[in-house]
């Protein structure tokens, strides 16, 4: 059966194209969402997209992947430096996720160098633009990216 | 004319296969560097892989890679948490650099492991997913010098 990811993209992310372009980029999450969509299709795949601006929005839903989907692809945006809630959600749903970000947030603001997701999360992915979230697609489902089988 | 990257790989990774397997894996380095060559070749680039333990000759290399190389990626190994000389080197390469982690190294229990002295200077960082970490590394170098 078709693997089934979900793409969420935490608050102002809905702006991407519209603020701050020199850091995110002048692609909206329209554009990646289908640029995303394009990818899932080679790898065979089924992706659906989430976005909210509002914390407790993202938890309930995050909740809801379990049992549901396969795998999470997950941008928090600012949620990613200080919701524990969503820590406990990711924990919660007991689905595999990948943090990405658009941005390389090491070269950032000092607290975005924490994340409080990551220790929850398979792995992290940040500073490719909107490669990221392309990166992050291949590291759920690429099962032929595993080089023990080359 | 074909892109070359090169991909270094710190202290401690040609043990990879041996040490920690619960944490690195079982496979070895150059199983990965095996990876590296098949991905490259899909890709149309070329890769040169190399491994050192001692911090100096990673320097050195990354002195030499201007002009001759596209790009690096870069497995710091613990390196990645307090040298400041591969930092300093990075940044006077002028190339764009990724960096790459096996294990995820925000779940680890050593906090020194939670913070990379060499990302500041990186276009970005993939870490957790094992030995597809660099496989992705080499997916978004080309991605980006691509565009």
């Amino acid at each position: 059966m078709r693997k089934r990811i979900a793409v969420i993209h935490g608050p102002n992310l809905n702006m991407l194209g519209k603020r701050e372009v020199g850091i995110y980029g002048g692609k909206t999450m329209e554009d990646i969402n289908a640029t995303v969509a394009a990818e899932a299709l080679k790898l065979d795949v089924t992706v659906e997209f989430y976005q909210s601006n509002t914390e407790g929005e993202l938890v309930t839903f995050i909740q809801q992947c379990r049992g549901r989907v396969d795998g999470i692809l997950l941008n928090a945006g600012a949620y990613t430096h200080y919701s524990v809630a969503l820590r406990d959600a990711i924990s919660a749903a007991q689905v595999p996720t990948v943090e990405a970000h658009i941005s390389n947030i090491y070269k950032r603001e000092a607290f975005r160098h924490i994340s409080m997701i990551a220790p929850v999360c398979i792995g992290q992915i940040c500073g490719f633009g909107a490669f990221s979230y392309i990166v992050g697609l291949r590291a759920l489902i690429e099962d032929r990216l595993d080089p023990w089988l080359v | 004319m074909k892109k070359n990257f090169l991909v270094i790989s710190g202290p401690n990774l040609n043990l990879l296969g041996t040490r920690k397997t619960s944490i690195y894996g079982e496979g070895s380095l150059e199983d990965i560097h095996r990876g590296l060559q098949q991905r490259a070749k899909e890709l149309n680039v070329s890769v040169e892989c190399k491994q050192f333990n001692s911090e100096g000759a990673i320097v050195d290399c990354l002195q030499e890679a201007p002009g001759r190389f596209d790009g690096v990626i870069i497995n710091a190994g613990a390196l990645a948490h307090y040298s400041y000389a591969l930092r300093s080197a990075i940044g006077a390469t002028l190339l764009p650099c990724v960096e790459v982690f096996i294990s995820n190294v925000y779940a680890r229990e050593e906090e020194f492991r939670h913070k990379s002295v060499i990302a500041p200077v990186c276009v970005g960082v993939i870490s957790g997913f094992g030995k597809k970490s660099y496989l992705l590394a080499l997916d978004a170098l080309v991605n980006l010098t691509e565009v």
